[in-house]
C-alpha cells in the first residue's frame, strides 16, 4: 500500500482564500500552511471556528482550489478528488433515498476502480462489519440514530481502501456518550486498517485521545501555530490510565491555552 | 453482536435488531390508529343528516338549499346515465366529468412535460436561468384568468383552448418547484458525491435528480389545484362541455341540486388527486415525512 519512504501528504506554503461576493473583498482562510503527514499517521487539527481547518481538509480532498502554494499527495499535486482520499462529513452526507448498503457502495458506482462485483460485495460486508452495522444493510439513513449514520459514513469512506481518511468534525453532531463510543471505534478502525488520517475537531480531549500529532491553527488568517506530539500508547480509549495521567492534563492544558488565545480573538468579533 | 472492538461501543446500541420484540395489538392501539377515520366518517355523515333534517323541517326554498338527498340523487343519476347519441347538449354529469377529467389529465401531462425539464434546466444552468426566469416569474405572477379572453380569441370555444388554459395554469408551479429543488440540493451531498468520484453527469443523475423528485411531486400537487381552477374557468367562459359548463348551466336552469352535485364532485375529485400525490410523495421520499414525526 503506502510507500513507507517520505511523507504521504505535503502542504507547502498553502494559501486559500474566498471571495466575499457582496463586498468585492477577499477573505484569507489559510495562509502559508506547511505540514507534512507521514503514512499511517493520525493528525488532528484544532482551532477556533472559522480558522480554515475545513479549507485545509477540502484542499487535500480536492474539493476546494488553492490560491498559492501546493498540496501534494504521494508527490502528486492535488487537482481534484481521487479514490486514494476519502472523507467523513460532519452532517454524515448520506443519500437519504438509498439504503445503508447502497450508500456504502456509492464510491464504486461513481468511479471504475477495476474491482470485481464479488470483491465489491465482500468489501461492503467487511466495512459494515468493521463499523458494527451488519444486519442494517436494507435500512434507510432516516431510520438510524446519529451515531449509526456516521458509522455508515465511515464504512462508505473505507470501502475503496483509501490511503488517506479525511474527517471534518465527524462526531460534532453526536451526543456525548455515543461520541465517546465512536471515538473508540475510530481509533480501533484506524489501528486495524493502518490508514493515514487527517481529522478536525473542536474537542481537545478528542484531539489528544485520537491524534499522533495535534496541529493548532490560529484564527484568521489560519496559520500553523504549534504542533504538539502525543505519545500515549494505543489503544487509548479503553485505557483509563491515559486520561487520568498527569501528562495528559499537562498536554490538555497546553493545547487549551493555545486554542483559548485564538478563540478570544474570535470573540472580539474580528 | 459482541464481536471485536470496544465494549462501550455496544452499550449504547439500542437499535440492535435482536432487541426488537413483538408486542401484539391491543384494543386501545387499534382505536388510536383508526379513530381519525371513524371520527371523520361520523362527522361527515352527521353533516349531511343535519342538512337533510334542516331542509325537510326548515321550510327552506330548494332554490337556495336543496335537500342533501336530492343532491345525491342528481349525482347518482348524473353519473349513471349518458347523453343519447347525437344530442347537442348533455345533461349527464358523467359526460361532462369525463370531458373535464380527460382535459385535466392531458393538460397536466403537457404541463409536466414542459415544467419538469424546464425547471431542471433553469436550476442546472445559470444562463438558461437568467434568460428564462423573467418570463417565468412574469407569467407565474399574472392571474391566469386574465389570459382566458386572449386564448378564446386565438383558439375559439374549443377543447384546445380549454387544455391550453389548464397547461398555462399548472406549468409554473411545477417548473418553479423543480427549479427550487435543483437549487436547494444539499451542498454536503454534492460534496460527498464529488469526493467519491462523481462526474458532472453523475452529480445530476444520482444526486440532484433524486433530491428534486419530491419537489417535483409537490409542484405537481400545486399544479393539480391550479389546473382544476383552469378547467372550471375555461369551461365557464367558453364551451358547452365540462363540469364548469354544467355548474353554469344548472344555475341558469334553477337546478340547484344539480349545481351542488357538481360542486361535490369537484371537491371529491380535487381531494382524491391531491391525496394521491401526497401518498406518492411519501412513497418516493419517506425520509421527508419521517422528519416530521
Amino acid at each position: 500500500m503506502a510507500s513507507k519512504d517520505g511523507p504521504i501528504i505535503v502542504a507547502k506554503d498553502l494559501t486559500i482564500s474566498y471571495e466575499l461576493h457582496r463586498e468585492r473583498k477577499k477573505l484569507t482562510a489559510l495562509q502559508d500552511i506547511n505540514l507534512e503527514v507521514q503514512p499511517g499517521e493520525f493528525v488532528v487539527l484544532v482551532g477556533p471556528s472559522g480558522c480554515g481547518k475545513t479549507s485545509f481538509i477540502n484542499a487535500i480532498s480536492g474539493l476546494v482550489p488553492k490560491e498559492t502554494g501546493s498540496v501534494k499527495v504521494r508527490d502528486e499535486e492535488v487537482t481534484g478528488p481521487g479514490p486514494d482520499r476519502a472523507m467523513v462529513f460532519q452532517d454524515y452526507a448520506l443519500l437519504p433515498w438509498r439504503t445503508v448498503e447502497s450508500n456504502v457502495r456509492m464510491p464504486f458506482e461513481f468511479q471504475d476502480l477495476g474491482v470485481s462485483e464479488a470483491e465489491k460485495n465482500k468489501r461492503v460486508q467487511e466495512c459494515l462489519e468493521l463499523v458494527d452495522l451488519n444486519g442494517f444493510e436494507k435500512s434507510f439513513p432516516y431510520e438510524l440514530s446519529g451515531g449509526m449514520k456516521q458509522r455508515v459514513g465511515i464504512a462508505r469512506a473505507l470501502i475503496t481502501h483509501p490511503d488517506i481518511l479525511l474527517a471534518d468534525e465527524p462526531f460534532a453532531a453526536i451526543d456525548a456518550m455515543t461520541r465517546e463510543a465512536m471515538q473508540g471505534e475510530m481509533e480501533r478502525i484506524v489501528m486495524e486498517t493502518g490508514q493515514t488520517c487527517v481529522f478536525i475537531t473542536h474537542s481537545i480531549d478528542e484531539a489528544i485521545l485520537l491524534g499522533d500529532r495535534v496541529v493548532v491553527i490560529s484564527y484568521r488568517p489560519g496559520k500553523v501555530k504549534e504542533i504538539v506530539d502525543i505519545n500515549f500508547p494505543r489503544p487509548r480509549m479503553s485505557n483509563s490510565e491515559v486520561k487520568t495521567s498527569g501528562e495528559y492534563a499537562q498536554i490538555r492544558d497546553h493545547i487549551w491555552k493555545l486554542v483559548k488565545d485564538e478563540a478570544s480573538q474570535t470573540n472580539r468579533g474580528e | 453482536m459482541a464481536n471485536k472492538g470496544q465494549q462501550n461501543a455496544q452499550v449504547f446500541d439500542t437499535d440492535d435488531p435482536d432487541r426488537i420484540q413483538d408486542i401484539g395489538w391491543t384494543a386501545r392501539e387499534v382505536w388510536r390508529r383508526s379513530r381519525g377515520f371513524v371520527v371523520t366518517s361520523i362527522n361527515i355523515m352527521t353533516f349531511f343528516i343535519l342538512w337533510e333534517i334542516v331542509t325537510i323541517y326548515g321550510n327552506i326554498n330548494p332554490l337556495f338549499l336543496p335537500k342533501a338527498s336530492d343532491m345525491f340523487v342528481e349525482l347518482y343519476v348524473g353519473l349513471t346515465t349518458r347523453a343519447p347519441e347525437g344530442a347537442v347538449f348533455s345533461g349527464s354529469i358523467l359526460d361532462h366529468f369525463l370531458h373535464s377529467f380527460s382535459n385535466l389529465m392531458f393538460g397536466l401531462s403537457i404541463a409536466i412535460l414542459i415544467g419538469v425539464p424546464g425547471g431542471l434546466l433553469m436550476g442546472g444552468n445559470k444562463y438558461i436561468e437568467a434568460i428564462l426566469s423573467p418570463y417565468v416569474w412574469a407569467l407565474a405572477s399574472l392571474p391566469r384568468i386574465a389570459l382566458v379572453p386572449l386564448f378564446i380569441l386565438f383558439l375559439g370555444f374549443t377543447t384546445t383552448m380549454q387544455v391550453t388554459i389548464i397547461v398555462i395554469s399548472a406549468v409554473f408551479p411545477i417548473m418553479i418547484n423543480a427549479w427550487a429543488g435543483v437549487k436547494t440540493t444539499e451542498k454536503s451531498l454534492l460534496a460527498a458525491a464529488r469526493v467519491f468520484g462523481a462526474n458532472r453527469r453523475q452529480l445530476y443523475v444520482k444526486v440532484v435528480l433524486p433530491y428534486t423528485l419530491p419537489f417535483i411531486i409537490s409542484g405537481i400537487q400545486q399544479g393539480i389545484g391550479r389546473g382544476l381552477i383552469g378547467v372550471v374557468i375555461a369551461e365557464l367562459f367558453g364551451g358547452s362541455n365540462g363540469l364548469g359548463y354544467l355548474v353554469q348551466r344548472s344555475a341558469d336552469t334553477f337546478n340547484t341540486a344539480m349545481n351542488f352535485a357538481v360542486l361535490l364532485l369537484l371537491i371529491v375529485m380535487s381531494l382524491s388527486l391531491i391525496n394521491f400525490t401526497r401518498w406518492l410523495e411519501a412513497y418516493v421520499a419517506p425520509w421527508r415525512s419521517a422528519n416530521h414525526l
